[in-house]
């Protein structure tokens, strides 16, 4: 629904004044709780309206509790500088009760109300959210560059988190103005007084700015609001006449094509303009602009000025053609230099999909994993995609996905929303491959249409090749080295448990980094540790030691050789690609041996013995046996058994069905994810 | 009182053939009496209460009337249950001459009686050879009391001896023997003894059934609570084989994955099953097979008995023909014969109804198996071999599965 906005901002009476802000979070420390109860107190959502998590808009942020894709809401507020706390608590509306839910939709947002403060300031705050998970930080990054500040909020109960200390670097390094925010503050076990010490601590930011806060009662949430009127910078006067505006995000609408959300520096967007995309040159005519006010708002005068936030329709029918951190300008008048962009989503998870269905009816749901997939790329611009074949899995996408959450969101929406089911194969990431010579490496068979191998660049005369498919790895005698990428994690974790979490770091071939006091019970700890040993099962494990208290998060932040080698997994003699690993010489035969008793657990038994070995090329290095399982039959079948046992033997017959067949033995999905489990 | 229902009744199923084509030449009747439920039983039947075989009998002739212009000239008689001895000798009686009152009974007719061996009487043998039974089938199930009483059964191992005998003397020629393997503690050994024993009676047929565990039956609930053990598979295929070598010295041939005979001797009835020829049922939960149509009549008796629609029973469940269905359930019985499955027609009628594509389907995976040695092609037959019979369901299943 779209209705008009009462106001005309830029020619709007000053003094409007605009603030651009996002809300950064640990997973679950109520961020999403705080943004409505924001945007209630400004009375911009009923309380009928108030749904929970009221920016999240897709089922499955709902279902997961996490947010995929920002969101920027407009809402306007009227605010008195210096007012005192009770001044402040007399303006605010607590939480409607369900009497008052029915006449608080009626009167609508404070947008259309009569202004009861019209004296007042009137302020336009524009707010954008983020992603709380680890997965997400290159969006978050990008909401970022199109705020002035950001109100960092920290569970009362549980503290500064690893996801707290990552978020907040990003946010000062940004240069935002940051408001510490405790949340929570209601529960009997909070500490909120600990907790701002923490936050000085880890962060530097000073215990006392913090505001403390109940998202869930109201409470603190008045002066809140006065201090991102007060404490958040106003935006940047324009540099330049030209208009420049950021992409910080982009959203696909099955009706109105892609929605671009931008943050305008200098110069103005109107309804009309034909703008210029500065990267890729493409050109598009704005058709609306839109503020989300919650509700999708159309902006009447057609127009927004410098320091304004808003979504913009363009006939745009691709995510392929918007850049997230390009800058769009006037085609008629633009700008000459772009706005410092930002890095582009680099995939670092690989993994492929197949179609979990029969053999014979192979090429159809192909074609419907295709289309599920493309649909797919038109919302979620950062993974990525190209057909493989595997012998054993047949017709496929080889997928890259920003971080194991992600690729679990992906398959879930394929199978959800696309009506797909999947195999999926064990997650790898990527890697760099120096090979000697200066020339790509011969295709090994001819069907391997798209492989995923490409010359990156070329080093000293040697050609260094990206793999994310330990299938594409070359030759081994034409390689010269193996890189991986590696991460900087950071443990947030009770002090107790360092020795345990120091010894399951060392365990995944971590290099210890630094150590940071928190509090009396819990300490920041860093390593260095490649990206392939955490994709596994490092976050649970992590979480068992500490019993969920520990939390960590990741960044990627370079390339480092190692002694990388390729295992293949051989099931009745023949190699099963989609089971194969680059893994640590050193830790090969543990991995293939944990493997091998993984697989032997998943394959069912057959009516023939099958040897399953992993080898590092021509060497076996471990092997296990699935025995032959030889009584296979029901002792009766008489004239009233016929029905219900043809119906039996039918049934076990689509159960084979839905597994993969290798030669001839059956394996079922779950074995392709054996992979995952490392086993101890 | 009689109620009519508009519940389902096997009524438009027969009335909808042409009687000329659908002849059945074999007649199951089911007698649900027990004396309780054993452990490992799934069929359906229910405790004697005596007031209830009188209107069972009365019910069942009007059905059999109903049914019986379906019929040839009958070459098998199967009466099953339940322990169809179980029901008084002057019912006996009745059924038995309402039988020869409504069907014909062709020249080498086989009737056959399934007897628990502590209810035959010398009495009931002389009712049931008059009445025309030339078979009987005892259930002795063991002769060690102890694996008796896991199977919950209560009869005295010596009775089975006895009730031969007393089949023998009344004139009843054929008889067969029901004993079970895999029983939760027994020994190879005492397999071998409980063969035996069974084979020392000198009957001409013997049913060895490898113990299955039943969905939703009481010895299946005992072995998911653990307070029965499952035979190990090995020892269960050494069973096999022990059967295999003891019967065969005894003169006795397989014919079926669970059935010897002397041959000559295997019972006509249940091949009629096995090679998907038609047959009638009645009784609560009897099922038959017409013209392609299968059909289950209601298993509860209260309302096999309160419900008559021209005599017609209600029925459970009804599949009408389909010839891809049937190819499938001609695979899967067929298999279980030592005669095996005619692989040339199997094939002809595969292509015919799915195409060549699916044939050749069939043939690949008949010839996979044969490969693997669970299978041999022998006179234009599928046979499965000694190892392929262990393996009889996945082989079947299989099979089956290149049939869509």
């Amino acid at each position: 629904m779209v209705v008009a906005l009462p106001y005309d901002p830029p020619s709007m009476a000053p003094p409007l004044q605009i603030r651009n802000f996002s809300i950064i979070a640990h997973i679950d420390h109520g961020k999403s709780t705080l943004a409505d109860r924001l945007l209630q107190a400004t009375n911009a959502v009923s309380a009928r309206e108030a749904r929970e998590q009221h920016l999240d808009s897709m089922d499955i942020e709902r279902e997961r509790g996490i947010t995929i894709k920002a969101s920027a809401v407009t809402v306007l507020h009227h605010h008195q500088p210096g007012q005192t706390t009770d001044e402040l608590e007399s303006d605010f509306e607590p939480p409607a009760p369900e009497q008052r839910s029915g006449d608080a939709a009626m009167r609508g947002p404070a947008s259309l109300r009569a202004p009861v403060a019209a004296s007042l300031p009137l302020y336009m705050l524009n707010f954008i959210d983020t992603p709380g998970h680890v997965d997400f930080n290159y969006e978050v990054s990008r909401a970022l560059k199109a705020c002035e500040g950001a109100i960092l909020v920290v569970d009362a109960t549980q503290g500064v988190q690893a996801q707290t200390v990552v978020n907040a670097y990003l946010a000062i390094n940004e240069n935002l103005t940051i408001i510490p925010v405790i949340n929570k503050i209601d529960l009997p076990s909070a500490r909120s007084e600990e907790v701002a010490m923490e936050i000085e601590q880890v962060l530097g930011i000073d215990a006392a700015d913090c505001l403390y806060v109940s998202a869930k009662t109201g409470r603190g949430i008045p002066e809140l609001l006065a201090a991102v009127c007060e404490k958040f910078p106003p935006p940047r006067p324009p540099l330049v006449r030209q208009t420049r505006a950021l992409i910080f995000d982009a959203q696909y609408d099955d009706y109105r094509g892609v929605i671009v959300y931008v943050r305008v520096f200098d110069g103005s967007l109107s309804v009309g303009d034909k703008i210029r995309m500065m990267g890729t040159g493409r050109t598009f005519n704005i058709t609306d602009i839109i503020k989300y006010t919650p509700k999708p708002t159309r902006v009447e005068s057609g127009t927004i000025g410098p320091g304004e936030t808003a979504s913009i329709v363009a006939a745009i029918r691709s995510l392929k053609d918007v850049r997230v951190g390009d800058t769009v300008t006037l085609d008629p008048d633009p700008a000459t230099e772009p706005l410092p962009g930002y890095q582009p989503p680099r995939q670092m998870v690989f993994c492929d999909f197949y179609p979990a269905t029969t053999a014979e009816q192979k090429g159809n749901d192909f074609e419907q994993l295709r289309d599920s997939v493309e649909k797919l790329s038109l919302n979620d611009s950062s993974f990525t995609f190209q057909p493989v074949h595997s012998d054993a899995l047949g017709f496929g996408f080889r997928c890259g996905f920003l971080g194991l959450l992600h690729m679990d969101i992906i398959q879930e929406r394929l199978e959800r929303e696309g009506g797909v089911e999947i195999v999926q194969t064990a997650p790898t990431v990527s890697y760099e491959v120096q090979i000697r010579g200066d020339k790509p490496p011969a295709p090994k068979d001819t069907t391997g249409a798209g492989r995923s191998v490409e010359v990156v660049r070329i080093e000293n005369g040697n050609a260094v090749l990206e793999v994310h498919n330990p299938a594409d790895l070359p030759h081994p005698g034409s390689i010269l080295e193996i890189r991986e990428p590696i991460c900087r994690v950071d443990i947030m974790l009770p002090k107790d448990k360092i020795g345990d979490i120091m010894k399951l770091c060392l365990d995944r071939r971590a290099t210890y980094k630094s150590q940071t006091f928190v509090s009396d019970a819990r300490d920041l700890v860093s390593f260095e540790i490649p990206l392939a040993e955490i994709i596994y099962d490092f976050y649970d494990k992590l979480k068992g030691i500490t019993s969920g208290y520990g939390t960590m998060d990741y960044e990627v932040i370079g390339y480092r050789p190692d002694n990388l080698v390729k295992m293949d997994i051989l099931i009745n003699g023949d190699p099963v690609e989609a089971l194969s690993i680059i893994v640590h010489r050193d830790k090969a035969e543990h991995r293939g041996r944990a493997l091998l008793r993984r697989l032997r657990e998943q394959i069912p038994r057959h009516q023939f013995e099958i040897p399953l070995q992993a080898a590092l090329g021509a060497k076996v290095i471990a092997r296990e046996t699935i025995k032959a399982f030889r009584k296979d039959v029901t002792a009766k079948c008489y004239g009233g058994d016929v029905s219900r046992k043809r119906k039996l033997l039918e049934k076990q017959k689509e159960g084979k069905k839905r597994m993969k067949s290798v030669g001839s033995v059956n394996i079922p999905q779950e074995a392709f994810m054996a992979v995952l489990d490392q086993g101890e | 009182m009689l109620r009519q229902r508009p519940a389902a009744s096997a009524r438009a199923i027969f009335l909808a053939l042409d009687r000329a084509r659908a002849a059945a030449r074999s007649l199951y009747v089911h007698v649900p009496f027990c004396f309780h439920k054993c452990h490992y039983c799934d069929f359906y039947s229910i405790v004697d209460r005596q007031d209830r075989q009188e209107p069972f009998v009365a019910r069942l002739l009007r059905e059999l009337a109903a049914i019986a212009p379906w019929a040839g000239a009958l070459d098998t008689v199967f009466v099953g249950g339940g322990t169809p001895s179980l029901l008084r000798v002057d019912l006996w009686q009745r059924l038995l001459t309402g039988l020869h009152e409504r069907f014909r009974f062709g020249p080498v007719a086989e009737f056959t009686v399934e007897c628990n061996p502590e209810t035959v009487t010398p009495e009931l043998m002389g009712v049931l050879a008059a009445g025309g039974v030339n078979r009987v089938s005892i259930g002795a199930q063991s002769f060690e009391a102890r694996h008796l009483r896991t199977l919950e059964r209560r009869h005295d191992p010596a009775s089975v001896a006895r009730a031969v005998a007393l089949a023998r003397g009344a004139g009843i020629t054929r008889q067969s023997v029901d004993l079970i393997f895999g029983i939760p503690g027994q020994t190879v050994g005492e397999w071998e003894a409980d063969l035996g024993a069974a084979l020392a009676l000198g009957t001409n047929h013997l049913s060895c059934y490898d113990l299955t565990y039943e969905p939703a039956t009481a010895l299946t609930a005992r072995r998911d609570r653990g307070e029965v053990t499952p035979a190990d598979e090995d020892v269960e295929i050494e069973m096999f084989a022990v059967t295999l070598g003891a019967t065969r010295a005894a003169g006795l041939a397989r014919y079926e994955v669970s059935n010897y005979a002397r041959p000559g001797d295997e019972c006509r009835h249940n091949l009629a099953y096995w090679r998907q020829e038609q047959w009638l049922a009645a009784g609560p939960s009897a099922s038959g097979h017409l013209a392609g149509h299968r059909w289950k009549n209601t298993p509860r008796l209260d309302d096999y008995l309160s419900i008559d629609d021209g005599g017609f029973a209600p029925i459970a469940d009804h599949e009408p023909p389909e010839p891809v269905r049937a190819i499938r359930e001609r695979i899967m019985t067929g298999l279980r014969l030592t005669e095996g499955l005619d692989a040339r027609a199997t094939l002809a009628s595969v292509r015919a109804e799915c195409g060549h594509t699916r044939a050749a389907a069939l043939a690949s995976r008949a010839e996979w198996h044969r490969a693997s040695g669970h299978l041999i092609e022998d006179a234009g037959r599928w046979v499965l071999t000694e190892s392929g019979f262990l393996l009889a369901d996945g082989i079947a299943s299989d099979l089956m599965g290149a049939v869509d």
